[in-house]
């Protein structure tokens, strides 16, 4: 027991105050135990969290599904705003004005929400970027929880400006800045470069312990960065490295976020839990005749039913448990990223190839969308606009509620068949009114 | 460690040059004297028992008895001394005496006067150390324990101090037996942080925590709420008398936990002599005061049709009004008994407790056991030991209310129409169902469970040593330790028929210590000069443990925490305080005191950097009728007081959690892996505690030999620093942070008027009159135009008192007007130009003024009669019961709607009208804003004191018959039950909502008391 105890905590420099503590360092009448700097018993803080091997590890874990909490939050935009989704009598104000356009407000949560969420996983990420390496772990975690942060920041920050036109990249700073899209596209994929140029340091057996403590399952990261990469190269214009990043894909192989109970699946969520989406029926009645796509992700035998505003509805066939998986990409997106990537190189023969081969594909080692389409004729896909229309049209299908279509209206222009309500969202009213940097 | 004894010496002598002692007088060889004497009241000229007589400057003391004979056995050196006579109400009285070669000293009778003011009446500014109420700056209420004993049918000492604190505002919540109370002193000084009082029994900072373990009238959504009260857990028998502290001037040496004020209760000391012996039994009646008015129309509305039996609007059907199977007149009970006495050395106090109160609602009671022992030891002339123990086991049965879906009232005004049948149905086995909640309010009464059990230990030792003549040591060790359990349960398809049944079994284990050491040293600098020194060191540690344990999905018949779906938590909360104090007080002449004082505390829920705060005070009384000018100039025949008054005081309040300093990290699961986020509410460790400033200033000005005393004080309250949640930018991935940002002012003035009316021997009329008026106004929150709502319409808005009432209101014409709306025939809501309703403040939940009037008769020697009328004027009340009776369709005024519902169908040009699903007038806020003003009949008694030969016969000195009632009588305009009632209960902002809250119930209590 110290004689005066506390006195070496009282603020500094302030001598009255310690001559004080020093006559109340009777407090050992009190029997001890006068230590004012009680911790929190409930909850670990910042400062125990990152300067410690399971905090870090906790931290890595968390991160992982903050952003698989937000899912939701980031493609309702996407799917409200285009045409995969319409609203259910039981739908908020807000969903609705995202359908609609009327009466939108920034201050409603659909636009707070997925705002928020992804700045949520960049501070994750930041904060295990610097301190992963500080706290002594061994090579393979190290380099794994590093470079999972660096993924999960990059996918975080290329969420939003697929949703906001300008968002911060620097978030250490009292008043983040945005920053025009590009840099922030830079940003996701330097990121993601080094995220790759992490992991080629290190084998799978190095990363064993990571993948049974941090990772989640059925999530394999090296995949997952170079189809990222494929995703923001394709984003940025940058085609032959967009073309490269997909070929590394292994296309067997389905990394998804996982929802145990009491996690939800976001979408069964939003349709099952809280009754407020349900797919547009003209998302079926559009497809071509034979797709088998529409039937993978809607119950096309169901009656439709109305929405509000004025709508039919299907059910959801794909998602329709709580628990069930959602994937991080599809496989067939590399092909289609690739395919539109040899268009924009006007390499429209391999083009052409890769545009067929996911219309025929007709079965799949994973669980993903298989369209069993005849070929197009080589005259039906030997211009740059009619390669960029179809493959806009097996984008639709083939990537339905993946959050991407919103981001296909912007890239493939003339051949896509749906104005979107927004260009941007604008960004969150709260931002606006605490940073005097945000919103001009 | 070394040894105790030798730590407190180095203790003493280290506080000793602290004080710069002027001088020592050390005592001189004590002897035994017996000293005796006679006390008479001088109006009835008869013998007065249980005056305090004491020798002053030592804690030597005893009771007169019925005779009025007392006699004080003491040890003391040779000399002069003062023998001090008091008793309240009456002008104390001193004596002169020389102890010297005689050892038995007897003193001249002594008469004692009726006054209304007492300014030598002992009062306690902070542990331990006491004062006369005529050196103190600041306002000090005290109450005697009999008022708070007396009062008739008080289920807890808060209860009974309704009516009896000038300016305090003390609401019952709820007329459910224990259901929490609210006191506000002086207004709200918080928005985040409690608005409750510090509480502090014997020295012993007691746990009042009002949050709920089981949410039973507000939901979690609107912050929940407790239906009960800790206080609940004291017996009023044992309380010797209470002082309330009403802000900071006062409090300032609480340091941060006195925003609210402190309330000091300090229990029952035994005298010397022969044990007293006191047996009260007591029956108690408990009436609801009014029911509901419901649709008892014969023929079928709307709401019939949709929800009810019926096919059409109009047909004949059937109605049930089931609140005689709700509300009942219980029956409960109290017994007391108390043993005190003592001898020089040795006294002790010794009393028990059974009291069960019977509710005006089916399933509802209350019953209280506590047994108390307070004992004192004198080891040496110097060294005196005393300890204090009480235990409580208390229980208690509840009904939910409130917006509680499974509130039995609430199921009465909403669970389904009154043409829907409650009865339990023998075809199903069960009781069906309501169309609207699902539960049913006759199955909550029989098979739910809603119950409560609280043990607690309350105790403290204390030691008081006083080594030299002027000096004076106490150590105090208090602890409040409890165990509460509470116990929810829902049976099986009690909501529907799909539902698999809940239990929640909370546990809350609170462990509270202090210690106190306080020193204080009286010099004379010089003649007719004064100087009384204290220093003081306060520990407090507080520990909170809640474990919860619940299970959904009941096996058949299982009501503990089993089955197939189980859920448990467990959340600590640690807190410690460090602190000293330095007080001077210098008199002069015995006509003016100035004080000052500084009370520097450190808390662990602050950050080293604003850790340690200091609350100064200061204060000065100046007796103007003691200066010979105003005795030669004769004013003192006519004005026989007058005092003059100021003090100032600055205090805190604590933050609304004590780890808001933290960067806090929340457990998330991800993929079957443990995980970790952070907290989206960015820590401070910069938050320090709400501080709050008090200027008081007033006088007491006594008339005609002080039978008739005014004393009036007007105080002006800033609360600044306080802690707000402040929006960050999201961006920061954060949401918000709790700052010291927000400012609220409460200004206002209390008076009071005592006077003894008539004072003869055979009648004696005492009245007081109080009344006191604050305002209070929100000046700063994080934004200008920030509307904080709390609850349904409570807001915090700047330039408004806290907690107004917000929200929709009505479309008026240019005269003012209410539009009426032709489809409705009713008014409907102001809208914008885009057809958007608007919002505006609409009420204030806050009484203007608060007013009590009490007056006690003597008449002949036995017998009293006497009453307490409470009143609180310009406090507006939402009546939500009544919003919902309208929208559903069971309100008296439905009855017009299907009546008109009925013309129609003859005469179809009939304007509607339309309550039921009425959706824009339930959202007219307007509408169910009315004027709560009330005046009650608190407190009515006649009590009769049998001291007739016959009684002695029987083996007692005196048997007290008392008839009494509380809340006899409300004289008010709300159309609610109670105006009273919040349920909210003791929440800060959200104050003044009636939502099928239960009432106020009228008490009927008969007691007689045998003093042996």
């Amino acid at each position: 027991m110290r004689p005066f105890c506390g006195v070496d905590k009282i603020g500094a420099g302030r001598a009255s105050f310690r001559t004080l503590a020093a006559v109340l360092g009777l407090c050992v009448l009190a029997g001890g135990g006068c230590d004012l700097d009680l911790e929190n018993p409930n909850a670990p803080t910042e400062g125990e969290v990152l300067t410690d091997i399971d905090g870090i590890i906790s931290l890595a874990v968390g991160m992982q599904d903050q952003y698989a909490a937000a899912v939701e939050d980031f493609i309702l935009p996407s799917s409200l705003g285009t045409d995969e989704w319409g609203t259910q009598t039981r739908s908020l104000l807000s969903y609705r004005s995202l359908l609609t356009g009327e009466l939108f407000e920034n201050s409603f949560l659909v636009v707070e929400n997925p705002f928020a969420a992804a700045y949520e996983v960049v501070k994750s990420s930041n904060n295990l970027i610097e301190n992963a390496p500080q706290v002594g772990l061994g090579t393979g975690l190290e380099t794994g929880i590093v470079a999972l942060a660096k993924l999960y920041k990059a996918m975080a920050l290329g969420m939003a400006i697929q949703i906001f036109e300008e968002v911060p990249v620097d978030i250490s700073v009292e008043f983040p800045v945005p920053e025009p899209r590009a840099t922030v596209l830079d940003t996701v994929l330097s990121l993601l470069e080094s995220a790759r140029s992490d992991l080629a340091g290190v084998t799978d057996d190095d990363l064993s312990t990571f993948r049974s403590r941090v990772l989640g399952s059925g999530f394999d990261l090296r995949n997952t960065v170079d189809a990222m990469l494929a995703r923001y190269y394709l984003v940025a214009g940058n085609y032959q490295d967009a073309i490269d990043a997909a070929d590394r894909v292994d296309l067997s192989v389905l990394s998804t976020f996982n929802y145990v109970t009491p996690d939800r699946n976001p979408i069964y969520n939003l349709s099952f839990g809280l009754i407020y989406v349900a797919p547009l029926q003209s998302f079926v009645d559009q497809a071509e005749a034979n797709d088998q796509r529409p039937d993978y992700w809607v119950d096309t035998g169901a009656q439709p039913f109305v929405g509000n505003p004025d709508s039919l509805l299907l059910p959801l066939r794909e998602y329709s448990t709580a628990d069930d998986p959602y994937p991080v990409y599809l496989p067939d997106e590399m092909k289609l990223i690739k395919a539109e990537a040899y268009t924009q190189l006007v390499q429209l023969g391999p083009a052409a190839t890769l545009v067929n081969e996911v219309r025929t594909q007709s079965s799949s080692p994973v669980d993903e969308p298989v369209a069993g389409l005849n070929a197009l004729p080589p005259e039906a896909l030997d211009t740059e606009a009619e390669l960029l229309a179809q493959i806009a049209y097996e984008r639709r299908y083939e990537l339905y509620m993946q959050g991407l279509r919103w981001e296909d209206t912007r890239r493939l222009g003339t051949g896509i068949t749906v104005t979107p309500i927004f260009d941007f969202l604008p960004l969150p009213e709260q931002e606006c009114m605490t940073n005097p940097d945000a919103c001009g | 460690m070394r040894s105790p004894n030798s730590s407190l010496a180095t203790t003493l002598l280290a506080l000793s040059a602290a004080l710069l002692l002027p001088g020592q007088v050390w005592a001189q060889q004590p002897q035994p004297y017996t000293i005796q004497g006679m006390v008479y009241d001088a109006t009835a000229q008869r013998p007065m028992a249980d005056v305090a007589v004491t020798i002053a400057g030592t804690s030597l003391g005893t009771l007169t008895n019925r005779e009025g004979l007392y006699t004080i056995r003491a040890s003391v050196a040779p000399g002069t001394y003062t023998l001090e006579f008091n008793f309240i109400g009456r002008r104390k009285e001193t004596r002169e005496i020389a102890l010297a070669a005689d050892r038995t000293v007897s003193v001249d009778p002594v008469y004692l006067t009726e006054t209304a003011i007492e300014l030598r009446e002992i009062v306690v500014n902070l542990t331990g150390v006491a004062a006369e109420r005529r050196a103190v700056g600041n306002s000090v209420e005290s109450v005697p324990g009999a008022a708070v004993s007396e009062a008739a049918g008080a289920s807890a000492i808060d209860v009974a101090l309704q009516g009896k604190v000038t300016g305090a505002w003390i609401s019952e919540n709820s007329g459910q037996p224990g259901g929490g109370v609210s006191i506000r002193l002086r207004g709200t000084s918080s928005i985040l942080g409690g608005a409750e009082p510090l509480y502090v029994v014997d020295g012993v900072i007691v746990d009042n925590n009002t949050e709920g373990l089981v949410d039973m009238s507000s939901n979690v959504v609107r912050g929940g709420a407790a239906l009960t009260n800790a206080l609940a857990d004291l017996a009023p028998e044992d309380i010797e008398r209470i002082e309330v502290l009403k802000g900071p001037a006062a409090a300032a040496l609480y340091g941060s936990r006195a925003n609210n004020g402190v309330i000091q209760i300090f229990t029952k000391r035994g005298r010397q002599g022969r044990p007293r012996i006191s047996l009260r039994t007591e029956m108690l009646i408990s009436q609801p005061p009014d029911k509901y008015d419901l649709n008892m129309s014969p023929y079928a509305g709307t709401a019939d049709v949709i929800w009810g039996p019926a096919d059409s609007v109009g047909q004949p059907i059937a109605r049930y009004d089931i609140q005689d199977s709700i509300f009942r007149t219980d029956v409960g009970y109290g017994t007391y008994l108390s043993i005190s006495g003592g001898t020089e050395e040795t006294s002790y106090f010794i009393s028990a407790n059974l009291r069960n109160e019977g509710g005006i609602h089916q399933a509802t009671e209350a019953t209280r056991r506590s047994v108390r022992a307070n004992i004192s030891q004198r080891i040496s002339d110097a060294l005196e030991l005393s300890a204090n123990a009480s235990f409580t086991d208390a229980d208690q049965d509840m009904v939910p209310e409130g917006e509680q879906t499974q509130g039995t009232l609430t199921n009465i005004i909403f669970g389904g129409p009154t043409s829907w049948s409650p009865f339990f149905d023998p075809d199903a086995g069960r009781y069906p169902n309501s169309p609207i909640l699902g539960p049913n309010a006759l199955d909550i009464i029989n098979n739910w469970d809603a119950s409560r059990e609280v043990t607690r230990f309350a105790g403290s030792v204390q030691a008081v040593l006083r080594p030299i003549t002027n000096l004076t040591v106490r150590y105090l060790a208090g602890m409040d330790d409890y165990r509460e359990e509470n116990r929810y349960f829902e049976p099986p398809y009690s909501i529907s028929p799909g539902y698999g049944g809940l239990v929640q079994n909370p546990v809350r284990l609170s462990r509270q210590f202090n210690h106190d050491l306080v020193a204080e040293y009286v010099a004379t600098l010089s003649p007719g000069v004064g100087l009384s020194s204290t220093a003081g060191f306060r520990y407090t540690s507080d520990r909170e443990e809640v474990i919860r344990a619940a299970a959904e999905d009941l096996p058949p018949g299982q009501d503990l925490v089993s089955g197939a779906t189980q859920y448990a938590s467990q959340a600590i909360t640690e807190y410690r305080t460090v602190g000293g104090f330095l007080q001077e007080r210098l008199s002069w002449r015995d006509l003016l005191f100035i004080t000052a004082g500084l009370n520097v505390e450190a808390s662990s829920a602050f950050g080293p950097d604003e850790r340690w705060q200091w609350f100064p005070r200061f204060g000065a009384s100046y007796l103007l009728h003691e200066e010979p000018f105003w005795q030669r100039a004769g004013i003192s025949n006519t004005i026989s007081t007058l005092r003059l008054r100021a003090a100032y005081g600055e205090t805190g309040g604590q933050p609304p959690g004590v780890y808001t300093r933290f960067e806090n990290y929340v457990d998330v699961a991800y993929a079957g892996k443990a995980g970790l986020i952070a907290s989206t509410t960015a820590g401070n460790p910069n938050l320090k505690p709400e501080r709050e400033s008090e200027f008081e200033a007033g006088f007491d000005l006594g008339f005609f030999n002080d039978r008739a005393v005014a004393e009036f004080s007007a105080y002006f309250q800033k609360t600044k620093d306080l802690v707000l949640a402040v929006q960050l930018p999201p961006s920061r991935g954060v949401q918000s942070q709790l700052q010291n940002i927000g400012e609220v002012s409460n200004n206002g003035w209390e008076a009071a008027l005592t006077t003894v009316n008539i004072n003869r021997p055979s009648f004696t009329w005492r009245t007081r009159l109080s009344l006191a008026a604050n305002n209070s106004e929100v000046k700063k929150l994080v934004t200008a135009s920030d509307t904080l709502v709390s609850g349904y319409l409570n807001a915090v808005v700047e330039g408004q008192p806290v907690g107004v009432f917000y929200g929709w209101y009505y479309d008026r014409d240019d005269q003012g007007n209410i539009v009426i709306d032709t489809l409705t025939g009713l008014g409907r809501r102001a809208r914008d130009a885009d057809g958007n309703p608007l919002k505006k403040i609409i009420g204030d939940p806050n009484p203007d003024l608060i007013a009590s009037l009490s007056s006690s008769f003597d008449i002949g020697r036995n017998l009293q009669v006497s009453f307490l009328l409470d009143g609180r004027f310009g406090n507006d009340v939402a009546n939500f019961t009544r919003r919902i009776t309208e929208y559903f369709g069971t309100d008296k005024v439905v009855e017009r709607e299907i009546q008109r519902q009925i013309e129609q169908k003859t005469d179809p040009d009939l304007d509607p009208i339309k309550y039921t699903l009425n959706g824009d007038r339930i959202a007219n806020y307007e509408e169910y804003v009315e004027d709560g003003s009330f005046v009650k009949l608190r407190e009515i008694a006649v009590s009769y004191r049998f001291d007739q030969p016959f009684v002695r016969r029987l083996g007692a000195q005196s048997i007290d018959l008392r008839v009494a009632a509380r809340n006899l009588m409300t004289w008010t305009d709300y159309s609610g039950l109670d105006p009273e009632v919040n349920m909210f209960s003791a929440q800060t902002v959200a104050r003044g909502v009636d939502f099928a809250t239960t009432p106020v119930p009228r008490t009927y209590v008969i007691s007689l008391t045998y003093n042996f």
